[in-house]
């Protein structure tokens, strides 16, 4: 029957054993918000790319909207959340980081009516969504996807347009120019200065929220430990390389949260170095992520939050590796060699400038047909994320060009980052049981010889 | 219209029911001439018209999507999958040049099925700065002004002379007003023209060169009669960011007990809203036009703290007179669900009756629109003065 989830008979799936430890990082992290007002904090809600390290230099509490939205959908609690949402007036194919966020907001708000302590709904004590504290103003740091920014404005109404709000724009690398391409070109280079005087603007107006000079020594500082624990991160997911894997796509989607929020501090440049330890010792020993890895594939789309654990085992149980992916390889402080520690403000801005959805086709292409070959992959999995259009948008062509250019097949499924009912199990099964077959035949007939095309 | 429909008014209609013929007989006019497809919403067309080019702000064209499917998601709004299916299936290539300026992430996308699918054509995307508050917004919108305009000299080989310019903003100007004074008397009270017949007169705009268009619209009102308006539910159509609302739903609207007095639609007010100043660098005031279109009507896909569409929406309803608003929601148009909530709460606040209709591209229910149409009627009707 479409739609109904069985368990796999054996889980396959060798998880990292380090993911259990960020599992208690982000707890704790989320916790410590929780009671940031009690603690004389000033709290900002942001989305869109990773300003902690300007947050946390300001002596700043800080919410990431999506994550919050997408750690209620992974331990699924967002219900309430998108209840009220829908109460409130939010379609249901409105993104689903949005509306339930926006949901949080609607409970916030009555939670907090008539008290300023910031700790929320009476009624609804017990659920996380209504936990969170409201917050002092908001920060909009959405590349991309103008969804994301329009979010902000609303929940800038929510709240009744009491809140400052600050937002940064970021110019869409559609990459046109004849000297345009990933990292470089007038397009980039042009981009990437104008979020840079944004991001001093930003500054200026923290220190206004603050009533306190920014510290540029803690921010360099902070984004010393992020470099750091973004080039470890690297090397282990070059170590994934690697066949068997060692690691697959769903242990370094446990590491998201790590590297997209939490403080710039000696204690992530450990978790990360950890992890590499992990998977290189894993590679030392033999021990693979997949029993029996047999297929290598790629995975595009915003992560379907309520599933995470669900389709790590799925894969594993056909012998699936899943390697990489749009949303792991080519997001979150992937080039560290662009961070100067000494002034960061530039490369900051640069990274925001490549989040995975603010790239014209060509460089998507580029970047997801470098990995399919770097990786050794077999086909692609497109995760046709049903409210998010901003990673849906070019899956259709990206197929395409795998399929002309590299011979790689791929399907798509439907999901949602965090809305489960969008999810349908059925499809996925039966197609990727299709594919993986038409993989075997392809093996069986054996590869071109060199220099001959995959397409006639 | 109660007068027989003239001559000119079967013209625009013909031109707004088939641009693609209009395209014709205008290149045929203009040898070498260049057609560029604009992407809605605020392109600043004077510039390709300066440069001697035809610029058409492409029509969602009612066809069913076919092989458009396979290259967008279903959950893309209807405009934006049509115009992927135009492209694939070569209704496109009436067009030289595909020239955009905004930011919607489903525009972009259907934006980047036209430069894939026609690797050779020109294909260009100016994002004019959506973060309208900014200190830094001003000079952000009249860089990208420019570099639009460095983009259509480049591909139309032509140089954008700052007279040739002016009269081009002149010429838009012109056809605005008029368009927007039929608009005016509507609200007023005289209901010259049914709901369809604005929307024809208002795609011919958007497609035809705008000298062209004011003359023919000037023939056709010539010996049109305003007519009193009668007693059905004055309502205010709010709505369709980007696409024109199917003839076939206005029809129903009207004949549902309603009269449309106002809108906020694209293909209606929102189009029109405002002017580019005359005077000045018409560069800045093109960057002016822009910002000033957002403060006229606020449009959700923008952001801009002190400018409300939900303010202007009860604003417009007591200008108007209107009992009643239907929104108009292009399934899937997400600036346009994120900001309903804030919508619907000024109304309710104010004691507005209004309805929510989700739009699709094909297969829209319009029986049943019809019957929620009527009760709207019905609420609206018994919250009117008794006169005994
Ligand atoms: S639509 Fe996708 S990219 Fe846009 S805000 Fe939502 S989750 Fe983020
Ligand atoms: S604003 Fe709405 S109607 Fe326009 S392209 Fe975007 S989603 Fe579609």
């Amino acid at each position: 029957m479409l739609g109904s989830i069985e368990k796999p008979v054996e889980d396959k799936s060798n998880r990292l054993g380090m993911t259990r430890v960020g599992g208690q990082m982000i707890a704790d992290y989320w916790e410590d918000l929780f009671t940031a007002r009690e603690r004389g904090k000033q709290i900002v809600w942001y989305n869109g790319g990773a300003l902690n390290p300007m947050f946390q230099a300001a002596g700043l509490a800080w919410c990431h909207g999506e994550a919050f939205a997408a750690r209620l959908a992974a331990q699924r609690l967002e219900g309430p959340a998108q209840l009220a949402g829908a109460e409130y007036g939010y379609n249901a194919e409105l993104c689903s980081y949005s509306r339930t966020h926006l949901g949080c907001s609607v409970l916030t708000l009555q939670g907090t009516e008539g008290d300023q302590t910031g700790v929320v709904g009476v009624h609804d004590q017990e659920v996380l969504a209504a936990k969170l504290p409201a917050p002092d103003f908001f920060v909009n740091n959405y590349a991309g996807c103008s969804t994301g920014q329009q979010w902000d404005g609303i929940s800038y109404r929510v709240f009744g347009k009491q809140l400052p709000i600050f937002n940064i724009s970021h110019p869409f690398l559609w990459g046109n120019k004849p000297d345009s391409g990933y990292l470089r070109g007038a397009e980039w280079e042009q981009a990437s200065q104008f979020v840079a005087s944004q991001l001093r603007e930003l500054i200026g107006f923290l220190e206004h929220q603050t009533g306190r000079p920014f510290d540029y020594d803690a921010l360099s500082e902070s984004m010393t430990y992020i470099k750091r624990a973004a080039e470890l991160r690297r090397e282990g997911l070059d170590l994934c390389k690697a066949k068997p894997a060692p690691a697959t796509f769903w242990d370094w989607i446990a590491s998201v949260a790590p590297i997209n929020f939490l403080p710039g501090s000696q204690a992530l440049v450990d978790y990360f170095a950890d992890v590499r330890d992990e998977i290189q010792g894993r590679i030392d020993h033999g021990v693979s992520a997949v029993k029996d890895e047999k297929y290598r594939l790629y995975f595009d789309g915003i992560m379907n939050w309520n599933k995470l654990g669900y389709l790590s085992r799925k894969f594993a149980e056909h012998g699936v590796a899943v390697l990489a992916g749009r949303y792991i390889q080519n997001a979150f402080w992937q080039e560290p060699h662009l961070i100067d520690t000494s002034d960061p403000i530039l490369g900051m801005a640069q990274h925001y400038l490549l989040c995975p959805t603010n790239h014209g086709v060509k460089t998507l292409e580029h970047l997801a047909l470098r990995d399919c070959e770097d990786y050794d992959l077999d086909g692609l999995v497109f995760h046709s994320t049903r409210t998010c259009r901003a990673f849906t948008g070019p899956q259709r062509l990206l197929a395409k060009a795998a399929q002309d250019k590299l011979g790689l097949p791929s399907i798509f499924f439907e999901g949602d980052v965090a809305d489960a009912s969008f999810y349908k199990d059925g499809i996925l099964e039966s197609r990727l049981v299709a594919m993986l077959e038409a993989i075997d035949v392809r093996r069986e007939r054996g590869a071109l010889p060199d220099g001959f095309s995959a397409f006639a | 219209m109660t007068d027989t429909p003239s001559e000119a008014m079967e013209r625009l209609v013909g031109v707004a029911r088939d641009p693609r013929a209009y395209i014709g007989r205008w290149r045929a006019g203009h040898p070498g001439g260049a057609v560029l497809a604009i992407l809605p919403m605020n392109f600043p067309r004077e510039l390709a018209h300066a440069a001697g080019a035809l610029p058409v702000i492409v029509q969602d064209d009612q066809e069913p999507i076919t092989e458009g499917r396979a290259l967008l998601a279903e959950f893309y709004c209807g405009y934006t999958r049509n115009l992927a299916d135009q492209v694939a299936t070569g209704r496109f290539d009436v067009y030289d040049a595909v020239f955009s300026a905004d930011h919607c992430i489903q525009l972009i996308g259907a934006t980047e099925i036209a430069r894939t699918l026609r690797p050779d054509t020109t294909v260009f995307l100016g994002m004019l700065n959506s973060s309208m508050n900014d200190s830094w917004a001003p000079a952000k919108v009249t860089e990208t002004m420019a570099e639009i305009q460095a983009e259509i000299e480049r591909f139309t080989g032509n140089p954008v002379g700052r007279e040739e310019l002016g009269r081009s903003i002149e010429a838009y100007n012109r056809d605005r007003r008029l368009i927007r004074q039929l608009l005016d008397t509507r609200s007023a009270g005289e209901a010259a023209l049914s709901p369809v017949q604005l929307q024809d007169i208002i795609v011919s705009s958007m497609v035809m060169d705008p000298v062209e268009h004011h003359a023919l619209l000037l023939e056709a009102l010539a010996g049109l009669h305003g007519t009193e308006r009668d007693d059905r539910v004055r309502v205010h159509l709010s709505g369709h960011l980007c696409h024109a609302p199917r003839r076939e739903l206005l029809e129903v609207i009207e004949d549902s007990g309603a009269i449309v007095v106002d809108d906020d639609l694209y293909h209606g007010k929102r189009y029109l809203s405002t002017d580019v100043a005359e005077e000045g660098d018409p560069i800045a005031a093109l960057a002016g036009w822009y910002a000033r279109r957002n403060v006229t009507i606020p449009c959700p896909t923008r952001v801009q703290q002190d400018a409300d569409w939900d303010t202007y929406l009860l604003d417009a309803v007591r200008h108007s007179g209107a009992e009643a608003v239907i929104h108009l929601v292009p399934k899937f148009c997400e600036p346009h669900m994120l900001y309903y909530p804030e919508l619907r709460k000024a109304l309710d606040a104010a004691d507005i009756p209004q309805l929510q209709l989700e739009t699709e591209h094909e297969g829209m229910p319009l029986e049943s629109f019809r019957t929620r149409i009527e009760a709207l009627v019905e609420r609206t009707l018994r919250r009117r003065p008794v006169h005994v």
